[in-house]
């Protein structure tokens, strides 16, 4: 399996998603203004689901499941 | 049936035994009785199960210490192995029968604390950047979607899942076929 989506299936993965779309929002609500903040900011969203709730969009691109724990039991 | 009753005829019955305390007025009740029924099907000959009105039997109730329903007890030779209140995931109840079936506490079916704790944290950031960000537009969709993670955080589910599902399904049923 793709080491890239190995490791975002993995808890480190997982948390630097999270902290990654945490700072995404944050230049999307705080730095930037206007549309461009507002599609930042909900594009930062996606990956802080993905990474809350065990999944990952990407995976399928390189032929793996979406789901995290099938990820790691490398199904 | 007195709490005597109950508890002589739950020691000789010769199958563990699943009691399940609803009422016919209970909205999570007849939400997780097809699952209950499902399941009772699945274990029959192993796991007895048992329902209750809750509302005959207030002192049954109370001796169990039973203060929500729909509540479901496992007992495993006439001794309380685990029990769960309120509306649970098939998981949970599969969970409650086999604990039953083995007289073994059962496992958790909830996520794991770590991932409890991702949830509320990253909820709260969400809420505090939308509070910071100034609660308009977009920080108010990043503060709402703040405070259902930090729910689901603490209850593991999600608050509107069930209206919006609802609704969903309605669209759909009304939507012309063909």
């Amino acid at each position: 399996m793709n080491l890239f989506v190995k490791f975002m299936a993995s808890p480190a993965g997982r948390i630097t998603r999270i902290v990654a779309s945490i700072v995404l929002v944050a230049l999307g609500l705080l730095v930037m203004h206007g549309i461009g903040g507002t599609i930042v900011a909900i594009i930062g969203l996606v990956p802080l689901l993905a990474g809350l709730f065990d999944f990952c969009v990407f995976a399928p691109l390189f032929g793996a499941p979406m789901s995290g724990p099938k990820i790691r039991a490398g199904k | 049936m007195t709490d005597k009753i109950f508890f002589e005829r739950l020691r000789s019955n010769p199958r563990p035994v699943v009691v399940d305390f609803w009422a016919p007025w209970c909205g999570p009740c007849q939400v997780i009785a097809p699952a209950v029924e499902k399941l009772s099907a699945e274990f029959a000959g192993r796991v007895d199960l048992w329902k209750v009105n809750a509302d005959q039997q207030p002192e049954l109730l109370r001796s169990l210490h039973i203060y929500g329903i729909p509540t479901l007890i496992a007992f495993h030779n006439g001794r309380e192995v685990g029990r769960h209140t309120g509306a649970a995931s098939a998981l949970a109840l599969s969970t409650l029968f086999k604990s039953a079936l083995t007289g073994e506490k059962p496992e958790r079916t909830g996520p794991e604390l770590t991932d409890r704790f991702l949830r509320l944290g990253a909820g709260l950031a969400l809420v505090s950047l939308a509070i910071i960000g100034g609660l308009s537009g977009t920080g108010l969709l990043v503060a709402g979607l703040g405070a259902v993670i930090m729910f689901m955080g603490i209850y593991d589910r999600c608050p509107v899942y069930r209206v919006v599902s609802e609704r969903l399904k309605n669209l759909l049923r009304r939507a012309p076929t063909g």
